[in-house]
């Protein structure tokens, strides 16, 4: 007998499930006459003849022979028995196995359950809810009630899951390529912990990335308290070290500026992409689209000015977007400043721009009189320091202080820069460096050769979650922990804390960062929970004054604070900035003859490179371009034809003796004699998936061009590769596909719609009477499930494409198969192009299953795999599906997905088939097999989870209990979900908006996904420059 | 030309397409002993085994497609179905011609067929069946196929009829077991022949089985000519169901450029083209090979030409209609997808399909290039290339050109779609380089019809 057996239902009776005699469950079950058991029809017939019973035959007779366990019998069971609870391995910690005789707390098997916690990204606290299953994570969620940027979620938040379960995780301690133990580890640590006592830690250096985290920068100071020679040093590849110099000095002070676009109805973006990938993303896309979102009733939007050298999504998302050069930006801000009173500054434009480039800063100065108190200037990291300076000064004149930016100490402590340290290292002045969570060999500016001096390093260090580049230079290497997996705490930009809170048990063996650095201090680094210690004794003696009064009150404080999600008043306070200075013209970078510039950009899918493992966003179509698995050089349509190059063509940019061959990618909207490359590709060591892809750019990147190097030759090498996209037709074709209006032309659209219900189109073909909707025949009108997505707020950040890919299963089908146009993404975002080339007007339009009411792909399927349900849903019944792709092809929306091979099951890329990653599987979602059609669902096991809640507790579905997974991820909140039979309901009443539309309605399919027509609020065009007409 | 007249008298008819006065004796003999005792030439053999090499790559490309799925086509998103469905319109086309030539050739009297009716029969048959193949094989599940099927399953499942794909089953799998019942019934008398004058015992037993004791009698024939006469009456409806529901497989959807209303009558007489063109091909190798020049006249020759012409010019006007309807219809999305046919990625193929079906036949308006085999064959070959580019683009262009710019893409066919299709050309081949080594490729009963009928008039 089990010792799980549970009481058997009276449903379950003797017909299900005990079969024989042997087994216990009878002694429980049966009626008193034992004696009337029968085995076979024969004992049956016996029996109901009056027969005798039969002999009861034992189940396993040979067992049963043997008499009482024998010794043989015993040493055999015995044997099997530990076999299997060795087989039986699992990520549950040994000495907490709980028998579900005693259900966990809240762990209910087939139920999900959230944890709040925090990723971080360039060393900001990334506020989530991690959704797990029985204690295995698989979605992230966006934690609604955090302050800064919690209502939402980017790409890179989405993706972590699969981070966690990678096969190419690092597993084991490394020491020069061998597996090590932990102890042998410690103990060459020890040795040089007894001589850093004794020296007080000369030659010991530390390098990490950006942090925020309290605790760790505590313990780190803790350390160089007691080793006062030992150095920290910290860089990250897409850090902020402008945008801090900027604010010095222009206020002579560390202070940051913290952006409200929630706050500014009118914004000049100076080569920031603040609504593209980057830690304050989401913050940043949320405010901003509060703006942006036209209704009935709107009487103004936030107007965008945007300045860049390659259309990023803010440009795509500007109302009047000027393509200049990186180097050119500075005189632009000049231009701008002069407009606000600045001294005339002889400007180093092109000459080609200088026109267009005087009548943007003209018209963006008018903007900003335009809107005092409202207004906001914002600068991009790749701009120096002197542009920083410039907007503060102007943003000081147009009383943008205290409204749309305020400003916070930055007093925390930071490492020094890391050009020092390599320079130690090649001086040979370091002996023991630790490196936490960073990656220098690969992304640290070129010059310093960094791969190559940490040759020079008697005792290095790696910690991290990948064997990586540097983890390749490095004499030790420990596996680090997913930050799903240890205890740690970090801030968001405004400062507000959350403590990130493990939501499953190491699945290697990994060690927190707080165990290394443990050992420097002398310990062993085997506490059990070295990492939740560290950061409690921190909030226990630094946290506000309700966790510091007593235990018992930072426990309670500690559990509201963990639940949360974040530290309730730890932002940082704001203070008033003093007035700026005008700061002194940046030097001037005039475009050397022949040369071209380069501009260094994050990448929208693997960001500096770190989630270059990571399939899903290897995956994920960049927001402009749609190039997948790869970056490519942009390049603008006149260089193009200048150097005679087309897309594909590989070229190869030299600065100086190095040289980088990279594709050519012709880009809109790119700046003539400016091509822009993503970061983050061409990586050696990155793993199975992510490694020997694309260019790598920082090769091309040094100290002084950390952003963008102004001497870099083109030329054409005469190879050619095609390009991966997922979209190559970027023209509407003058189609009614993403409708635009003005702003004046939507108020007047508002008054001439009256607000009604959306009749439906004429048909020939009524519904049949004599079947009723509802099954049961009840009058009860059914839920009517449907989705409107706002095209004015969408922002193309593809945030809702990984979630709907970790929600439902989506798998990766690798570079091979897109080649060969195989996408499986069930929401897609189409970006069309508008206009000039030069300087296009981008539209994004996400495009989900539109759950048509008449679908096109219903009666074309021979086996009624794709049907309708009551409840407006166009469903696909896997099962049923033999392949005939009919439905795809009568869809005019192309939204079905064929599995060509067993992408997901058994023919999978690269080793994403690996055991590991089908614990990443949500276990609501089938896992499609080859040979299948498949599609957006609309979440439908969210849909059926809020029924079945909604049942039990005998009531409707509320207004806003189902949100699909894409509408949750949206950082914008462009996604609406709900019941569109309810009048009150989001849905119903967005629907009845002015410029709500369906998407092809002239085929009659009466889609259930609607649109919102895209409103912008621009100013009238001003020269050839912008394409932007008034409309 | 100037020997046409509408009406010929049986005698001339005769005259016209058996050339020489035969005995009945002359007839069997010419046909039978090529069988019987005429060992095979070189020629055929080389032929053989290059359809035995078709055959095996036919056979190594279908294991290939099981193992690996249908992801080794070249097939993506939009281009959903490819070659196979391409190729699958293309073989049924080419299987229509025989049952027409033989059906509707005999109810309108033409006696001229009975030449060429055997052999256009089998090529019928064997072009239906490997068509059959195709829509099993394009499923991502093949072994599924069956639940197209109305049979009664455990779960009460039944197809779903509003499917043109289901149509598609019931018109495919009438047409196929009527093919095999029309032609068997055809070839009965001969092969009673066949086992009156075989000399080897397995012949006569093989062949006496398959007469079904067919005696020669009056009462014997009198059935004969009711069920076969029935028959073809049937016939030529199924003609013209099966090629109308392949229409209907694209016609009945909604996508720009295959929501035609002209599409099943397009079909069928694309089919026909494309199977006579294949007829004409398959004739001039077998009196070629087989030295049937007295039996296969060049007035066959001349009025294969003629048919080939008519289908050319309704083909051209199918053609213009799609045009200018789709011009006339005034949706963009029709027009952007003409205006792609003639100048997108495509285009070179588009117009090569252009000069196979509607330029390249003009040629047969004239009797010396009906009767000069080199230009027929030529011109049959370019419609052969022709029809099959046709529904390559049928099947191309509009899913690389539908309603949504984002989802354009091209279509471009990998090592396994070609290897497919060449595949089936070769196990075609073998199966008719097979039946010409044991049946009767003339139908001897029939032409003997004919002798009988020059000599009694």
């Amino acid at each position: 007998m089990s010792p799980l057996r549970r009481p058997i239902t009276p449903e379950a009776g003797p017909s299900g499930g005990c079969g024989g005699a042997a087994c216990g469950c009878h002694a429980d079950l049966e009626t008193p006459a034992p004696a009337r058991g029968w085995q076979s029809l024969d004992d049956w017939q016996r029996l109901s003849e009056g027969g005798p019973a039969p002999v009861r035959r034992p189940e396993f007779p040979a067992i049963i022979r043997e008499g009482p366990v024998s010794r043989r019998t015993a040493l055999k069971l015995m044997a099997a028995a530990s076999a299997l609870a060795t087989a039986a391995c699992s990520p549950r910690p040994q000495n907490e196995i709980v028998p579900y005789v005693n259900m966990p707390e809240r762990v209910v098997p087939g139920t999900d359950l959230l944890f709040a916690t925090a990723l971080t990204l360039g060393g900001y606290a990334q506020p989530i809810l991690g959704q797990t299953w029985e204690g295995r994570p698989t979605k992230v969620e966006p934690n609604p009630d955090h302050p800064f940027g919690g209502g939402g979620s980017d790409p890179f938040r989405q993706a972590s899951v699969l981070t966690l379960y990678d096969p190419d995780r690092s597993r084991s301690l490394l020491h020069d390529g061998d597996i090590a133990s932990w102890n042998s580890f410690i103990r060459v640590v020890s040795q040089k912990v007894a001589t850093f006592e004794s020296n007080d830690g000369e030659g010991l250096r530390i390098l990490t990335g950006a942090l925020t985290s309290p605790s760790l920068i505590d313990q780190i100071g803790a350390l160089l308290r007691k080793y006062p020679r030992a150095r920290w040093h910290q860089w990250e590849s897409l850090g902020e070290t402008n945008a801090a110099a900027g604010a010095a000095l222009a206020f002579g002070r560390s202070l940051r500026a913290v952006p409200h676009f929630d706050k500014a109805l009118r914004i000049v973006s100076l080569d920031a992409d603040f609504l593209g990938p980057g830690p304050h993303q989401v913050a940043f896309a949320s405010g901003f689209s509060e703006g942006r979102r036209a209704r009935r009733d709107s009487r103004e939007l936030t107007r965008l000015h945007v300045a860049e050298p390659t259309l990023t999504i803010t440009g795509a998302n500007a109302d009047h977007r000027l393509a200049l050069r990186r180097a050119d930006i500075a005189s632009l801000a000049r231009a701008l400043a002069q407009e606000f009173g600045a001294p005339a500054a002889t400007t180093a434009i092109v000459p080609s721009a200088r026109d267009w480039a005087r009548d943007w800063a003209r018209r963006a100065a008018a903007d900003l009189r335009d809107a005092p108190g409202r207004a906001l200037v914002v600068v991009g990291e790749g701009q120096p320091a002197e542009v920083h300076a410039l907007a503060h000064w102007i943003n000081g004149r147009i009383g943008a202080f205290g409204g749309p930016v305020t400003f916070i100490e930055q007093n925390a402590p930071t490492g020094a820069p890391i050009a020092g340290l390599a320079a130690d290292m090649k001086a040979g002045h370091v002996d023991t460096l630790l490196m936490l969570d960073c990656n220098p060999a690969y992304d640290a500016p070129a010059e310093l050769d960094f791969a190559n001096a940490l040759r020079n390093i008697p005792f290095s260090v790696h910690y991290g979650i990948y064997v990586d580049e540097t983890a390749a230079h490095s004499h030790w290497h420990v596996p680090g922990l997913h930050p799903f997996e240890t205890w740690t705490d970090a801030r968001t930009l405004d400062g507000t804390a959350t403590i990130a809170q493990p939501l499953i048990t190491p699945l290697y063996d990994g060690k927190s960062g707080f165990e290394i650095l443990g050992a420097l201090f002398g310990g062993y680094g085997n506490i059990a929970n070295a990492d939740r210690l560290a950061v409690q004794a921190h909030w226990r003696s630094f946290g506000p004054p309700e966790a510091i009064a007593s235990q018992g009150a930072f426990d309670l404080w500690w559990r509201k604070a963990l639940r949360d999600g974040f530290v309730a008043g730890s932002a940082f306070p704001t203070i008033t900035p003093p007035e700026p200075r005008f700061p002194p013209t940046a030097p001037a970078m005039p475009a050397a003859a022949g040369r071209v510039e380069l501009c260094f950009l994050p990448d929208p899918s693997v960001y500096d490179g770190r989630f270059s493992n990571n399939a899903w966003l290897q995956e994920l179509p960049k927001p402009v371009s749609k190039q997948v698995w790869g970056n490519a050089a942009l390049i603008s349509k006149a260089d193009a034809q200048r150097l005679g190059v087309g897309d594909g063509d590989i070229v190869r940019l030299s600065r100086g003796s190095v040289f980088l061959d990279a594709q050519a990618m012709i880009a809109p909207g790119q700046a003539e004699g400016s091509i822009g490359l993503h970061l983050g590709y061409g990586r050696s060591n990155a793993g199975e998936i992510g490694s020997r892809i694309g260019a790598n750019a920082s090769l091309l990147r040094t100290s002084d061009a950390l952003w963008s190097a102004a001497d870099i030759a083109v030329k054409k090498t005469g190879a050619k590769q095609p390009l991966l996209t997922t979209q190559s037709h970027h023209s509407m074709e003058g189609r009614d596909i993403v409708r635009s209006h003005t702003l004046e032309d939507f108020q007047e659209l508002a008054r001439a719609t009256p607000e009604h219900e959306r009749e439906a189109p004429a048909t020939l073909y009524p519904d049949d009477p004599l079947h009723p909707k509802r099954p049961d025949g009840s009058t009860k009108p059914d839920y009517a499930w449907a989705m409107v997505i706002d095209e004015s707020t969408c922002i193309g950040c593809n945030a809702c494409v990984i979630a709907c890919q970790a929600e439902n299963n989506v798998p990766v089908v690798g570079p091979e198969e897109i080649e060969r146009g195989r996408e499986m993404h069930w929401l897609r975002v189409d970006a069309y192009y508008d206009g000039a080339p030069d300087n296009p007007d981008v539209m994004f339009q996400p495009v989900p299953c539109m759950h048509c009411e008449k679908a096109p792909c219903e009666p074309v399927c021979p086996v009624e795999a794709s049907v309708h349900d009551h409840e407006g849903l166009n469903v696909q019944v896997y099962n049923r599906c033999i392949g005939t792709r009919f439905c795809q092809a009568n869809c005019p929306y192309k939204v079905r997905r064929f599995n060509f091979f067993g992408y997901g099951n058994g023919q999978e890329y690269a080793n994403l088939g690996e055991p590991m990653l089908e614990a990443v599987h949500n276990p609501d979602v089938t896992v499609r097999a080859r040979g299948v059609m498949e599609k957006c669902t609309y979440c439908v096991q969210r849909i059926s989870r809020a029924r079945r809640t909604a049942e039990k507790e005998g009531r409707e579905v509320a207004e806003g209990e189902v949100v699909t997974a894409c509408q949750s991820a949206c950082p914008t909140q462009a996604i609406q979900f709900g019941d569109m039979a309810r009048h009150d309901s989001a849905v119903s009443s967005l629907k009845r908006e002015p410029h709500g539309y369906d998407l092809l309605a002239e085929l009659g399919t009466r889609p259930r996904t609607s649109y919102l027509g895209r409103v912008r609020s621009s100013g009238p065009a001003l020269g050839p420059g912008d394409t932007r007409e008034a409309g | 030309m100037a020997t046409t007249k509408l009406h010929l008298t049986e005698r001339e008819t005769a005259a016209r397409f058996l050339p020489r006065e035969m005995t009945y004796d002359e007839v069997t003999r010419d046909v039978s002993e090529q069988i019987l005792t005429k060992r095979v030439g070189r020629v055929w053999w080389i032929f053989f085994a290059i359809s035995i090499l078709g055959t095996g790559l036919m056979l190594a490309s279908i294991a290939w497609l099981f193992i690996e799925g249908i992801g080794i086509w070249g097939i993506n998103t939009s281009n959903i179905w490819g070659f196979a469905i391409a190729n699958y319109v293309w073989w049924i086309g080419i299987g229509n011609a025989g049952t027409l030539i033989s059906s509707m050739l005999l109810l309108t009297r033409q006696k001229w067929r009975s030449s060429i009716n055997r052999f256009a029969e089998a090529m019928t048959l064997f072009a239906a069946s490997i068509a059959g193949l195709f829509p099993i094989l394009h499923l991502g599940r093949p072994y599924y196929f069956f639940w197209l099927v109305p049979y009664p399953s455990t779960m009460d499942l039944w197809p779903q009829w509003r499917s043109p794909l289901v149509w598609d089953l019931f018109a495919i799998a009438s047409y196929l077991i009527f093919s095999i019942l029309f032609w068997y019934t055809g070839v009965i008398p001969d092969l009673a022949t066949m086992r009156d004058r075989a000399r080897t015992t397995t012949g006569r037993v093989l062949y006496g089985a398959f007469a079904l004791g067919w005696t020669g009698s009056a009462r014997d024939w009198a059935r004969y000519e009711k069920y076969y006469k029935a028959m073809a009456a049937l016939g030529v409806p199924l003609v013209c169901s099966v090629h109308s529901v392949v229409g209907l497989d694209f016609a009945a959807g909604l996508a720009p450029g295959w929501q035609e209303t002209i599409f099943p009558p397009y079909f069928v007489v694309g089919a026909m083209f494309s199977g006579f063109a294949m007829v004409v091909t398959l004739a001039i190798a077998i009196r070629w090979g087989f030295g049937l020049r007295h039996l296969i006249t060049d007035n066959h020759l001349d009025l294969m030409g003629k048919i080939l012409l008519m289908g050319s010019l309704i083909m051209g006007i199918s053609y213009a209609t799609e045009w200018f309807m789709s011009w006339y219809g005034g949706s963009d999305a029709d027009r952007s997808v003409v205006s792609f046919e003639f100048t997108g990625p495509y285009a070179p193929w588009y117009w090569l399909m252009l000069f196979g079906n509607v330029l390249a036949p003009q040629l047969l308006w004239f009797r010396t290039a009906r009767i000069n085999t080199a230009i027929l064959i030529f011109v049959a070959i370019m419609i052969n290339v022709g029809m099959w580019l046709e529904r390559i683009l049928i099947v191309a262009v509009t899913p690389s050109h539908d309603q949504l710019p984002s989802q354009w893409r091209l279509y471009s066919p990998t090592i396994w779609d070609w290897s497919l299709f060449i595949g089936t050309l070769g196990f075609f081949l073998f199966m008719f380089l097979c039946f010409v080594r044991l049946v009767p490729v003339v139908s001897m009963h029939e032409v003997k019809q004919l002798a009988h009928e020059r000599r009694s008039a």
